[in-house]
């Protein structure tokens, strides 16, 4: 008896209080949606939500294309210089690790072999259970181990390739070397000027921090001095050996420093080169006049559609507007290599009404064809009459007579 | 000046640049470089290229290339500079008062006139015009006199 009262008691005090904490923990728990960029407080129906989706989608496909860059040295693989490794990277949006090329010969090697890899697959099945994206595309987000096998098969071969081919391979080294030695050469001349240039113990900010830079002038005993200098001279100012030996201390450090910006911008002038991994992309660029990547195939007809819309705009009552529609066709043509270009003869000429003309522009078109042949014929003639000349002058046989001789 | 500008040379480069420019208009100089007139004239088409590159793309023509005779004739090239308009493969005349109406002859006082001749003809052609009338006061076009046939 005493039990189902207790159950009546707690019950309506227990059902509450879940709820409540149900709410609370919906409306507490935040959570990071690294899709959306969004914390947010709805639990799983977040994924549902139409701009989770948009946003989804958007992020799977940016992905996407950057795998694509990665199939397509899967398919072909390449081999890399290393200085140019490390801009041959990428980022895996589903392990969150940025999977770097050093030590690999072929263009995105570890790349694809992380592509591969159990920690990949595990860490995309969990996003998309996570974030939805369904679980029949994970294919498409990761390198299967028989396609690893392929690559890795023709790795090897390219790899005997090259140890043959090798002989290519020191033409590009020294290049490289001079390239450093002489910018190493500038960065020593910077050294040099730093203790020769600067006699007024103002320095140039070479590295924008608030590095302290130890300025020193032998010369100037009393000159500028650098605040832990001056906190160093104002305890001991009578002191000249210490002085001195911070001062070496100073030089050091300054020469240490200055390795170290060596070093940096050693790394920071590598930036040129690309052209090695421009030379892949397709057949037409902005000056030979292809159309943007971005129409892609299918886009194709938007660019017709910006023409079109242009075309009716313009008065098609303007000058020459039935022509200027037909060339405009003809060009496209042209452009799309349906036509050969330039099938148009070497004596066009264009409308024009000339200075003493009085008909249409046609005519005075026509009548300059005719001077024109005109005086070719003539030139023709004076050419031929020295020909005619030869030709044997026959007395005029009237034509009675020449019947009568026939008979 | 006239690297600023592209010069043609040839007659297939005339007849290619009168036939490819569309729905814009074709402002094509002959003359020579050397010329003190010439060069005074360069320097405002050069000026004013980029200004007027969205309706009117601008060329010049060497006069002393052996190819180009024949439009040196069809077109009555007699004094250098002459400038003469194209649209769409029309010849766009302009009653500028002189005796000539089929191209203007001389340099522009200033940027400002040749502007203004260019999107007065350019005006015209959209609107179907085959010659169209100066906008210039008579005292900045320059003078010159026509001979009929060398008479």
């Amino acid at each position: 008896m005493k039990e189902p009262s207790e159950t009546k008691h707690s019950n309506p005090d227990n059902v509450p209080t879940e709820r409540n904490s149900k709410t609370k923990e919906k409306n507490n728990e935040f959570e990071f949606c690294k899709v959306c960029k969004l914390n947010h407080n709805q639990g799983r129906r977040h994924n549902y939500l139409p701009n989770h989706v948009k946003s989804l989608s958007s992020f799977l496909s940016r992905f996407q294309s950057k795998l694509s860059d990665v199939r397509l040295f899967l398919k072909n693989p390449s081999s890399i210089r290393p200085e140019l490794a490390f801009r041959n990277r990428f980022w895996c949006v589903f392990c969150d690790i940025d999977v770097t090329e050093h030590g690999s010969s072929f263009a995105c090697e570890n790349g694809i072999s992380h592509l591969a890899s159990a920690d990949h697959l595990k860490n995309l099945k969990s996003f998309m259970w996570k974030h939805g994206g369904g679980m029949n595309r994970v294919n498409a987000f990761r390198i299967s181990e028989a396609d690893l096998a392929k690559y890795e098969k023709k790795c090897i071969s390219m790899k005997n390739k090259g140890a043959s081919e090798q002989s290519r391979v020191p033409l590009t080294g020294p290049s490289n070397d001079i390239h450093n030695e002489l910018k190493f050469d500038y960065v020593d001349n910077f050294d040099r000027s730093h203790n020769s240039k600067f006699p007024n113990g103002v320095l140039p900010l070479q590295n924008h921090t608030n590095e302290n830079y130890q300025v020193f002038h032998s010369d100037l005993p009393g000159g500028y001095h650098d605040k832990s200098f001056l906190l160093a001279s104002d305890a001991k100012p009578s002191n000249n050996s210490t002085a001195k030996s911070f001062l070496n201390e100073g030089y050091l450090n300054n020469r240490q420093r200055e390795a170290d910006t060596e070093a940096s911008s050693a790394g920071f002038q590598k930036l040129t080169r690309i052209s090695s991994i421009v030379q892949e992309v397709g057949p037409g660029n902005v000056h030979s006049g292809a159309p943007p990547p971005w129409f892609g195939v299918t886009n194709g007809s938007q660019l017709d559609c910006v023409v079109k819309r242009r075309k009716s705009k313009l008065n098609p009552k303007r000058v020459g507007a039935e022509w200027a529609e037909r060339r405009k066709m003809e060009m496209e043509m042209e452009r799309k290599g349906e036509l050969p270009a330039k099938q148009f003869d070497a004596s066009w000429l264009p409308n024009f009404g000339r200075v003493w003309q009085s008909g249409s522009r046609k005519d005075s078109r026509k009548e300059f064809k005719v001077v024109e042949t005109d005086k070719s014929f003539k030139d023709d003639e004076v050419n031929q009459s020295h020909d005619s000349s030869l030709l044997q002058l026959q007395p005029y046989i009237s034509k009675r007579k020449r019947q009568e001789a026939n008979e | 000046m006239s690297y600023l500008l592209r010069t043609l040379t040839k007659k297939e480069e005339v007849d290619s640049m009168i036939r490819d420019t569309i729905d814009k208009l074709l402002v094509l100089r002959f003359g020579r470089s050397s010329d003190s007139v010439c060069l005074q004239l360069d320097d405002i088409l050069s000026k004013s290229e980029r200004e007027l590159s969205k309706f009117a793309s601008i060329a010049l023509v060497d006069v002393d290339s052996e190819e180009i005779q024949v439009y040196i004739k069809y077109f009555d090239i007699t004094l250098i500079p002459s400038t003469v308009f194209f649209f769409n493969a029309h010849h766009m005349k302009m009653d500028s008062g002189s005796a000539d109406h089929t191209k203007w002859v001389g340099a522009f006082h200033r940027k400002q006139d040749f502007i203004d001749v260019v999107e007065e003809i350019f005006r015209g052609a959209m609107k179907g015009k085959l010659i169209v009338k100066c906008p210039l006061p008579p005292e900045r076009i320059p003078k010159f006199q026509l001979l009929y046939k060398d008479v």
